[in-house]
């Protein structure tokens, strides 16, 4: 058992205790480490200035994140870097010499004022790391407008940044991942994850078993105590309304959670796994599925937030939510009585209330893959595309029973930004799947669709815009699927 | 290529300082603002015991501690805390200090407080209907509107309502007081007006102007948002700095920066045209009305901006401009890049294409039949200037042609026949941008250069470094002048005992009038050294001081150069360079020289030294003031700028029929800045002016509460473009203008002119709008910004009046 977390910053090991751990990163950069390099301005991850680079050398998902990943320290307590391996814009610089993301971002005017610099330079570094793991040596455009969609600047209008990734020579690049993470580092890390941790203090109390069994007594113990996963939404919670994180049980000690499964068609997602590492899991299998997470959040979010967090924070306008119920998704719980499994349409029982019992912990999600023959359409309607907030989301599966004579066996809709949860539209899947699927009867479809649900209006979007853009979206899959004109 | 940001390569590597990366001083204090949750209301009492109970709290300040608690650029009619009134939600009401930032935003939550709420005037039509003005309206008017219009083969009316704009400038607003000795006070701000700063602080506190410094060094971004703005935070540290006598830093979260500053004034402009079968406007009568929000702030000045370009870069031989600034309890609307530019000319460039939707020609032919030329009847402004150095015509024919603008035409109206899930819309519009200050004596800077032993330069203007490079261009003119590299200067914070008496660094006029002062010292300092240069020809390198000096054994070179008293940076210089040469002397390279002489060439900083130790000066401080410039502002006439910055962009849009989100595929620029100093500079303020404008005109919505309370007060609400949103192809080009005589090294300003070439992805969206069967006759109705849900609201009207009938 540790009585302090442990990690690295710029190559130097930190130990911390209940204290410091109980900072916000950037906090903890700027006011403890005088890294003010890291700048902070939104203090909710959605402008990317306070951008750093993580690496958690534990788990091997693949190549494209077992490297150092760009992820925002505004919402990220210090505590959660245990085992983690950091880099920051303050020891990019080498022996005097910018590093090469630097370098085209200074002759290329990718910087103005200078204030969201350092995180577009953390974006653009993160980029070069990726590039060079995978022994790519070309970068393109649009690679570069997806490694900075989590960066906002307001100066340059981005163009002469996406010119600075442009003119970046990979070739020419060392790999922050050498240079920093040595061996040494390696093995201290290693040594440290074998530990779980218990930080102390009348203020802030953070406990990280090894494993379940643990945790679950814990929990029966402490039950005030709030379970966080990468803490993007307590971040935002604690920053923005000031409500100190007390009393934590992170759960990122525990090997089994960040486990992929694939077993025949059933997919299992441990709940410590991250929606990037998620995306590249299932790109092959539901490229349907990747393309929406694109326009989910930013790469600084998904590098750390977790697909079961997604779930579990039950914001009826999470973006994976109705996917997963599209999907037919079962939530794994365990407690000290057992596991037990709900089915994700039994999930949400208002708003941002979940169907599990004091004592449970979420430790997975599981899916069956589509089938060939499943039509699926996944929507998200936002005010700006890309990192937003959805002002609907909306997801369709769909079976043919008999085409020809448009016969529907098998539908589900389910939509976000509609109800106080995520919605499935259950009387509309009924009727679809009795009846053909018509001009005539795609009207009443609609008329039905309506009728379940009743959205409210505010900031994103008014009521009547959800009604709208509900029946829009799905007019057209259905007249599209359905050769309907 | 031309040369980087001077602080480009500290800013990548996080280097460079701003406000609040100054290291903490022992003794520092944090202060947080509590403010209204009220648009309007008394209030009835106010209790602060709880607040200074909490741990690490040290004091709360209301508006009554301050020795003046008024402050405003144009009229002191704001209160720097509301005392017993707040006129909008956001007004500050009491300041906390403490030990911790976060021990001042815990104790905020334990302010107990009561209003009597009063009616509030949450509107620009309630503003109207309660006849709620600032000041008077005003007018500017030429030629027989009324007769004009009547007789007109055509007349057209409408209205165009445009909203606010968040700064969203990354650093917040940001000051740190330091006491000093003897009751001064350092302010370290984040501030355009480091002058007006300075000013506010000690009327504020009752001190004199000598005992309070204001420095900037660096603003992460400011668009017009910290010209006043950042004054009255930096009196809230400094109360508290000044009472408590500990270093007071307020730095404020973007939620509440956004929900206490004033935004762009929102406008709700009427007007009708009256026109002839050709499309040329033969009268046109305006009226603008905006809302200043609470108090005046600069909303008088911003409406005249809007007044002056309610023409933009068309003759309208008969036309009628009147301007009413509205009073509401929204948050204090200010200055933001454009100033009313924008609102001036997104009405006309509507005008122009509803004209030519009526008359179904093509809008850029409309355009190019109103241009101003440079026939004298077609010449002249509503106000009386005429349009000098017209690159108007070139500038739309030359985009027109670059950009392919016919045959994208037909590809579009092809497209649009055949697809129902998209449609696509192009437009192509101008811009024509006075540059100075409307206010004639803000149109004044000075600027100090001193050159150091070691021949290094040091400038010191009034200027404020915000991004935009001000400081890059000044040094780049300042060590050209000398034959130096750019990284032989360095140009130093801006700091009020330096430079007093300053100008903000706003309206683009930054490099024009500081440049040009800074290139006044310069030249007084480059005279005297030309002329020591010529003297040393004749004296043997021997008996030069450097080698004499020391014993005196040599008398001194004496210099007969007077200080040059012209002010214009122009004057003695040859044009095409830009230089200014003294007894034929040449400095290039590091070099001086004398071009009958280049055996004797001299080493700059060897020259510099033999000055020193000859006696010779080797600092000057010079003043410079725009020329020419006479505008009245109650009659509406004058020459109220130095030049015109003139511009075009086409704008291709797709908007999305089941949501109404719009992509930009396309647009291209072409612009007039004359001569550039750092070209490459000049087009990172193209692109940003302009995606910033797209947010203006697209996805930035500002979405109030019943209380006039700003509910999208942080980016997961309020959408800025992102990278995603630039548009698919951006393609920028400067036209070639080496004509620009009146402004220093025949340069135009940059800064705000771009920003109005984002209307054209506004008219734009109309003109896709103008394809769907239901716009075939009626033109569309829709506002800036054209978020999403306006765009679905004008392509399903009906879809949405099903669930909004009761």
């Amino acid at each position: 058992m540790r009585n302090k977390i442990v990690f690295y910053l710029n190559g130097k090991r930190r130990e911390e205790g209940p204290e410091k751990a109980s900072m916000m990163l950037a906090e903890y950069l700027r006011y403890d480490q005088a890294l003010t390099g890291t700048k902070i301005v939104c203090a909710e991850g959605d402008c990317g200035a306070c951008s750093v680079l993580r690496y958690f050398p534990h788990i091997k998902q693949g190549i494209d994140t077992d490297n150092y990943l760009p992820i925002n320290s505004c919402i990220t307590l210090v505590a959660q870097l245990d085992g983690s391996s950091l880099v920051t814009v303050d020891a990019l610089k080498k022996n005097n010499e910018l590093h090469e993301s630097q370098r085209a971002m200074v002759e290329c005017h990718g910087s103005q004022c200078g204030f969201c610099t350092p995180g577009f330079v953390v974006a653009l570094t993160g980029l070069v790391e990726e590039k060079i793991a995978k022994q790519e040596k070309n970068l393109s455009a649009q690679d570069a407008k997806n490694c900075m969609t989590g960066n906002l600047c307001r100066c340059t209008g981005y163009q002469p940044i996406i010119n600075a990734a442009l003119s970046i020579d990979i070739e020419k690049c060392e790999s922050i991942k050498e240079r920093f993470f040595t061996e040494h580092q390696h093995l201290e890390l290693k040594k440290a994850f074998l530990q779980s941790v218990a930080l102390e203090s009348p203020e802030f109390s953070f406990f990280a078993p090894k494993t379940m069994k643990d945790a679950l007594d814990f929990l029966k113990a402490n039950p005030e105590t709030k379970i966080v996963a990468s803490g993007t939404d307590l971040g935002v919670v604690h920053n923005k309304r000031k409500i100190q994180l007390t009393k934590l049980l992170s759960l990122h000690l525990v090997e089994d959670l960040y486990e992929i499964k694939k077993s025949g068609n059933e997919i299992s997602l441990g709940a410590r796994v991250t929606i990037t590492e998620f995306r590249h899991f299932i790109k092959a299998m539901v490229p349907e599925f990747a393309t929406y997470i694109d326009v989910f959040a930013s790469p600084q979010i998904k590098n750390i937030a977790t697909i079961v967090g997604n779930i579990a924070n039950a914001s009826p306008i999470g973006d994976t939510p109705p996917a997963f119920l599209a999907l037919n998704a079962n939530v794994e719980v365990a407690s000290l009585n057992g596991e037990r499994e709900i089915p994700l349409n039994q999930f949400f029982l208002a708003y941002r209330t979940i169907n599990i019992h004091p004592g449970e912990i979420i430790t997975r999600l599981k899916f069956d893959l589509p089938r060939k023959q499943s039509i699926l359409r996944f929507i998200k309607v936002s005010n700006r595309k890309d990192l937003d907030i959805s002002a609907v989301n909306l997801a369709i599966n769909l079976e043919w029973k008999d085409q020809a004579k448009k016969q529907i066996g098998e539908i589900i809709i389910a939509a976000g930004g509609v109800a106080a949860t995520p919605l499935r539209f259950l009387r509309t899947e009924e009727f679809l799947k009795k009846n053909p699927l018509t001009i005539a009867n795609l009207d009443l479809a609609i008329k039905e669709l309506h009728s379940e649900f009743n959205p409210i209006s505010d900031v994103r979007a008014s009521s009547s815009y959800r009604h709208v853009v509900i029946e829009n979206h799905f007019r057209r899959f259905l007249c599209e699927v359905g050769g309907l004109e | 290529m031309s040369l980087p940001h001077d602080y480009a390569h500290t800013h990548v590597c996080g280097e460079s300082e701003f406000v609040d990366d100054r290291p903490l001083m022992r003794n520092e204090l944090f202060a947080d603002v509590f403010y209204s949750t009220q648009a309007h209301a008394l209030i009835k009492t106010m209790d602060f015991t709880e607040v200074l109970k909490m741990p690490k709290v040290v004091a709360v300040y209301t508006g009554k501690d301050f020795h003046n608690n008024m402050w405003g650029t144009i009229f002191r009619d704001q209160p720097i805390l509301a005392i017993d009134k707040v006129q909008y939600a956001g007004e500050g009401i009491a300041v906390i200090i403490a030990e911790t930032l976060e021990a001042a935003q815990r104790a905020k939550s334990k302010v107990i407080i009561e209003y009597t709420d009063l009616e509030p005037i949450l509107s620009i039509s309630a503003a109207r209907k309660a006849k709620s003005f600032i000041i008077d309206a005003r007018k500017i008017e030429r030629g027989d509107v009324d007769g004009v219009m009547k007789s007109a083969p055509h007349t057209l009316e409408g209205e165009i309502v445009m909203q606010g704009h968040d700064h969203f400038y990354l650093e917040s607003q940001v000051s740190i007081a330091y006491p000093l000795e003897d009751g001064q006070i350092e302010i370290h701000s984040s501030s355009q007006h480091p002058t007006e700063t300075q000013h506010v602080v000690a009327h504020a506190l009752g001190i004199a102007d000598k005992d309070v410094i204001c420095q900037v060094k660096r603003m992460g971004g400011g668009f017009g948002g910290k010209e006043s703005q950042a004054a009255p935070f930096a009196a809230m540290a400094a109360l508290a700095a000044h009472k408590l006598k500990r270093p007071v830093r307020i730095c404020l979260t973007k939620d509440d920066d956004m929900i206490m500053t004033g935004k762009r004034n929102p406008f709700e402009n009427e007007y009708k045209v009256g026109f002839d079968s050709e499309g040329r406007i033969l009268a046109m009568d305006v009226k603008l009305f905006s809302d200043s929000g609470a108090y005046a702030d600069l909303s008088t000045s911003i409406m005249e901006r809007a007044m002056l370009h309610s023409d933009n870069s068309y003759f309208v031989a008969n036309m009628r401009v009147v301007g009413q600034v509205c009073k509401t309890n929204y948050h204090s609307h200010t200055a933001f890049r454009g100033f009313g530019g924008p609102k001036g000319v997104a009405t006309i460039e509507k005008i122009i294409e509803e004209m030519a939707h009526f008359l179904k020609k093509d809008p850029v032919e409309l355009r190019k039949i109103n241009l101003y030329s440079d026939t004298n009847d077609r010449n002249t402004t509503h106000y009386g200037q005429v349009v000098q150095n017209n690159c108007l015509e070139k500038l739309v024919t030359g985009l027109e042609k670059n950009c392919h603008y016919k045959k994208r035409r037909q590809e579009i109206e092809l497209y649009n026949k055949d697809n129902n899930e998209f449609v696509r819309g192009l437009s192509l519009t101008t811009v024509k941008f006075g540059i100075s200050f409307t206010t004639r004596f803000l149109n004044q800077a000075n600027a100090l250069v001193v050159v150091h032993n070691d021949g290094t330069l040091q400038i010191a203007t009034g200027a404020t470094e915000m991004g935009q490079g001000v400081n890059a261009r000044i040094s780049e003119m300042v060590t050209k002048e000398f034959g130096l590299p750019r990284s032989a200067a360095r140009v130093m914070p801006t700091r009020t005992d330096k430079n007093a008496n300053t100008s903000p660094t706003a309206a683009s006029s930054g490099t024009d009038l500081n440049g040009g002062a800074a290139l006044l010292a310069t030249r007084k300092i480059k005279k005297r050294l030309s002329e020591l240069a010529l003297k040393l020809l004749d004296i043997h390198k021997e008996k030069w001081a450097s080698k004499t000096a020391g014993l005196g054994t040599q008398p001194e070179v004496h210099l007969d150069s007077a200080n040059l008293d012209e002010n214009d940076p122009n004057l003695g210089a040859e044009w095409k360079s830009g230089l200014a040469t003294y007894f034929e002397i040449q400095f290039e390279d590091g070099w001086v020289f004398h071009p009958k002489h280049l055996d004797k060439k001299i080493e700059f900083k060897y020259l510099v030294l033999e000055a020193y130790l000859n006696r010779v000066s080797l600092s000057d401080y010079a003043f410079y003031k725009i020329p020419g410039i006479e505008f009245n502002k109650l009659t509406g006439q004058g020459n109220a700028f130095l030049y015109f910055t003139q511009g075009a962009a086409c704008s291709e849009v797709s908007l999305n029929r089941d949501t109404g989100e719009v992509k930009v595929l396309r647009t291209d620029i072409l612009m007039d800045l004359g001569r550039c100093v750092n070209e490459d500079l000049d087009i990172g303020q193209i692109s940003g002016a302009f995606v910033q404008g797209l947010g203006w005109v697209t996805t930035e919505n500002l979405f109030y509460n019943e209380q006039g309370y700003l509910l999208s007060h942080a980016p997961s609400t309020y959408k800025i473009p992102n990278v995603q949103d630039t548009p698919r192809e951006f393609n920028i080009e400067l036209l070639e203008n080496d004509e620009n005589y009146s402004n220093v090294r025949g340069t135009k300003a940059v800064g705000e002119p771009p920003l109005l070439l984002a209307v054209s992805a506004w008219t734009a969206i109309n003109n896709a709008l103008t394809y769907l069967p239901r716009y075939k006759a009626q033109y569309p109705e829709i506002r800036i910004p054209a978020t999403s849900e306006n765009v679905l609201r004008a392509i399903h009207p009906d879809k949405f009046k099903a669930w909004e009938s009761p």
